[in-house]
C-alpha cells in the first residue's frame, strides 16, 4: 500500500472539518507505512480551498468541475474511479460524515476495494493495516483486517483523529482534467432544505433533561415535563424520540440534530451512542440514569445512577422539590 | 412499481449483558433475542405505503438463517406481497461486501424500480450495503433518505445532513434508497393480518439457487475480516451512585444543587 489519499469534504465552498481530521489519520497511517499522503479536492472554483490544503499536505489532486459544487456520491464515484484506480495500490480515507456514508459503499465497490465504515483507529501491525470500530450497538470493539486488499477505503468517526496544523508547508497542487462528460447525472441536487425553528431553543438551555428510548413507547410526558420544570429547565431527547414523533426534531440532541453545552445535561434512557454524544461533549457535567451498566453513556457522564428511569424520576423530583424549599 | 426491500435479523444487545465467545471473534449470541433492524421497519412501511399509492408489488428479502422466517413472514403481514429468504451455512461470515453480493444476485434476475434498505444495520453499524447493492445492479443510490414522492420514472427525496439540514434531491429510477429512522409511523400489526399470510410460502434459497459459489460468499467472498473483538475496559467513567431509587435521587439532588443543576 504505497500511497495514501485523503478526500477533502466541503460545503457551501467551505472545507469541513471531518477533512482535517481525514488528513490527520492520513499523516499518521502514511507515516507507520512510509507513503505518500495526498489529498484529493472535486469541486466548483476549487483554488482556494486547494491553497489551504496545501498549506497541509504534501499533494493536492484538484478537479474543477460545476458538477461538484454540492457532494453528489453520482459524480464523486464517476470522476474518483478512473483518476485512484490506475495509481496501484492505495488507501483511501474520508471523515465517516453523512455525505461519505452516501458515497462510501458505492465508490468501494467501483474502485474494487475493500471498505471498513467508522472506524476510530488505525494500526499498521507486521505491514498490514487494521482498523477499530464499534459493533452491537457501540457497546463491543471489533478490530478488522483487509486480508490482502491492494485498494482500501476507510471512513473515520468524528473527533478519533484530532488534527494539528503543522502550516508552512507548501504542497505541490496538480490540476486533473475533469473526467465527467457531457451525460447528465442520474442523480440531482436540488437545493438545502433547513432544520424547523422550534418554540424552544435547546442550544441555549443551561438544564437539559433528556429522554431517549428507555423512557419506553408510550411514555408518561407529564413525568419529565414536570421534572424539567422543576429544574427549571428544558426537554430534549435523542433520535428514536423524534423518530416515534413523541418529541419535534428541533429537540434532538446530537450530530444530525443540535449540539448543546448546558451546565447539567440530565440523560434518561439514552445508550450513548457516538452520534448523541457528539452534540453533547460541551457540557461539563453529565448525570445519566440507564438500567445497564455497560451502556456507554457511562463513559462520558460524571455521575450515573444503574436503575429504572421510572423509578428514579420521580424520586429525584420530590428531592429537588425538596431542596428547594 | 417493482419494489424490494432488503432486511436484516439482528441480535438485540440494546440492554443485554454481553461476552466474547470462545473464538474471540463475535460475542455469545445464544441468550440474546433477535429482531428486525430498526432502520428496516422504516424501509418496509415506506415500500407499503409507495405500492398503495402508485401501485405494483413489494419483495422483501433477507439473507439470514433460518429462525428470520418471524422477520420476513411479519414483513408480509406488514403488506409486503412476497418474501424470499436466503440461505446457505455458506453464507456464514459474509461481510457487507458478501451479503451485497448474495443480494444483487438475487435482485437481478428479477424486477425491480425501486429498492430500499435500512441505512445502517444496528449490529455492524456497517452503513454499507444500500450503497453497495447500488454499485453491483449499476443503479444509482442514496442513503439517510426520507420524504420519499415517486413521480413518473424520477423519485424525489430528502438526505439527512449534519446540525437539521437536509438536502433535496432528484434521482432516476431504477434506484436503491437507504432510508433514514422517522421517515414514516410504521403500522400496527393486526392479528388479523399475522393470520391472513400465516399460510404463505416464503421461499429458501441456497448458494446455487441463488446462482453463486462458494468462493463468492462467506469469508471468503469477504473483502474485511474480524481479528478479534473486546469489550472496552471498564472503569473509566462515571462514579457509579448506589443505594435504592430514593437515596440515589436524593444524591443526584444534592450534586445538581452544588453545580447549579437547579435553576
Ligand atoms: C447518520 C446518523 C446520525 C444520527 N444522529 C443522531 C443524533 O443526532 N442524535 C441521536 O441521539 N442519535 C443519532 N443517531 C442514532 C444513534 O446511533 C442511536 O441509535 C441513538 O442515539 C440511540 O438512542 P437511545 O440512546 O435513546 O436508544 P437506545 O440505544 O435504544 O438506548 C436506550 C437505553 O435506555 C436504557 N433503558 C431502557 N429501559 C430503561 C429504563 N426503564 N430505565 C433506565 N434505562 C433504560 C437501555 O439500557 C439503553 O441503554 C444517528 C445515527 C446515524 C446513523
Ligand atoms: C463480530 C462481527 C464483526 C463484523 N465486522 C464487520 C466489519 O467490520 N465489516 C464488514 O463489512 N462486516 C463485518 N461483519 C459482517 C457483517 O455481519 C456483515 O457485514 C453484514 O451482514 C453486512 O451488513 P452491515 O451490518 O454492514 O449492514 P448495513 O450495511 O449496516 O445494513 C444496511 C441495510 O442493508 C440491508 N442488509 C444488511 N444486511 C442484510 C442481510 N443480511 N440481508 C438483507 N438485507 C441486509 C438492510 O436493509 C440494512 O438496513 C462482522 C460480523 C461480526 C459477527
Amino acid at each position: 500500500m504505497k500511497q495514501i489519499f485523503v478526500l477533502a469534504e466541503h460545503r457551501k465552498q467551505q472545507l469541513r472539518d471531518t477533512t482535517w481530521e481525514a488528513i490527520a489519520a492520513g499523516r499518521k497511517v502514511a507515516g507507520e507505512f512510509g507513503a505518500e499522503l495526498s489529498c484529493i479536492l472535486l469541486a466548483s472554483n476549487p483554488d482556494g480551498m486547494a491553497d489551504q490544503l496545501a498549506k497541509e499536505c504534501p499533494k493536492v489532486l484538484v478537479v474543477d468541475d460545476p458538477k461538484f459544487e454540492t457532494f453528489n456520491s453520482d459524480s464523486f464515484i464517476k470522476a474518483l474511479t478512473p483518476i485512484l484506480k490506475d495509481r496501484g495500490p492505495f488507501m483511501l480515507i474520508m471523515g465517516n460524515s453523512n455525505s461519505v456514508i452516501d458515497l462510501a459503499p458505492g465508490l468501494s465497490v467501483a474502485l474494487d476495494a475493500a471498505l471498513a465504515t467508522d472506524c476510530f483507529g488505525l494500526e499498521v501491525q507486521d505491514g498490514k493495516l487494521q482498523a477499530l470500530r464499534q459493533i452491537y450497538s457501540y457497546k463491543v470493539n471489533s478490530v478488522v483486517s483487509f486480508k490482502d486488499a491492494e485498494r482500501v477505503v476507510v471512513t473515520l468517526r468524528a473527533g478519533s483523529f484530532p488534527f494539528t496544523p503543522v502550516a508552512g508547508q507548501t504542497g505541490a497542487v496538480e490540476k486533473i482534467a475533469s473526467p465527467l462528460g457531457a451525460e447528465p447525472l442520474r442523480k440531482r441536487f436540488l437545493n438545502y432544505v433547513e432544520a424547523e425553528k422550534g418554540d424552544v431553543d435547546i442550544a441555549s438551555a443551561d438544564i437539559i433533561v433528556s429522554l431517549g428510548r428507555g423512557i419506553g413507547d408510550e411514555p408518561e410526558m407529564e413525568a419529565f415535563e414536570s421534572l424539567a420544570e422543576t429544574m427549571g429547565g428544558v426537554l430534549a431527547c435523542s433520535r428514536p424520540i423524534v423518530d416515534k414523533s413523541i418529541l419535534p426534531k428541533y429537540h434532538q440532541v446530537g450530530t444530525s440534530g443540535v449540539e448543546v453545552k448546558p451546565k447539567v445535561y440530565l440523560a434518561l434512557g439514552i445508550s450513548g451512542a457516538f452520534q448523541h454524544i457528539g452534540g453533547i461533549k460541551g457540557s461539563p457535567l453529565i448525570i445519566a440514569i440507564n438500567k445497564d451498566p455497560r451502556a456507554p453513556i457511562f463513559r462520558v457522564a460524571q455521575y450515573g445512577i444503574v436503575g429504572d428511569l421510572h423509578q428514579v424520576v420521580p424520586a429525584l423530583e420530590a428531592k429537588i422539590k425538596e431542596l428547594k424549599k | 412499481m417493482d419494489i424490494v426491500v432488503c432486511m436484516k435479523w439482528i441480535p438485540d444487545t440494546s440492554e443485554a449483558e454481553l461476552a466474547v465467545d470462545s473464538g474471540g471473534k463475535d460475542i455469545k449470541k445464544d441468550n440474546l433475542d433477535y429482531d428486525i433492524n430498526d432502520w428496516d421497519r422504516f424501509a418496509i412501511e415506506e415500500a407499503v405505503r409507495i405500492k398503495e399509492k402508485v401501485g405494483g408489488k413489494v419483495t422483501v428479502v433477507s439473507v439470514a438463517p433460518e429462525d428470520a422466517e418471524e422477520m420476513l413472514r411479519e414483513s408480509l403481514a406488514r403488506g409486503a406481497d412476497e418474501a424470499y429468504h436466503l440461505w446457505d451455512d455458506t453464507f456464514e461470515g459474509s461481510d457487507g461486501y458478501a451479503v451485497s453480493r448474495i443480494l444483487a444476485q438475487f435482485i437481478k434476475g428479477r424486477p425491480h424500480d425501486l429498492i430500499l434498505t435500512g441505512t445502517l444495520a444496528e449490529d455492524d453499524g456497517g452503513a454499507q450495503v444500500g450503497g453497495m447493492l447500488a454499485a453491483m445492479l449499476g443503479l444509482p443510490s442514496s442513503a439517510l433518505v426520507s420524504k420519499i414522492v415517486i413521480q413518473d420514472s424520477k423519485v424525489t427525496f430528502n438526505r439527512e445532513l449534519e446540525g437539521g439540514l437536509y438536502e433535496a434531491v432528484e434521482m432516476d429510477l431504477p434506484a436503491v434508497l437507504a432510508v433514514a429512522t422517522g421517515l414514516n409511523e410504521p403500522r400496527f400489526v393486526s392479528i388479523r393480518a399475522v393470520r391472513k399470510v400465516a399460510g404463505m410460502d416464503i421461499p429458501m434459497l441456497d448458494l446455487g439457487e441463488v446462482g453463486l459459489n462458494e468462493a463468492q460468499v462467506g469469508s471468503q467472498g469477504s473483502r474485511i475480516q474480524v481479528e478479534k473483538v473486546f469489550l472496552p475496559p471498564e472503569g473509566e467513567g462515571a462514579e457509579i451512585i448506589k443505594g435504592s431509587p430514593e437515596e440515589a435521587a436524593a444524591r443526584v439532588a444534592e450534586i445538581l444543587k452544588e453545580k447549579g443543576g437547579i435553576g
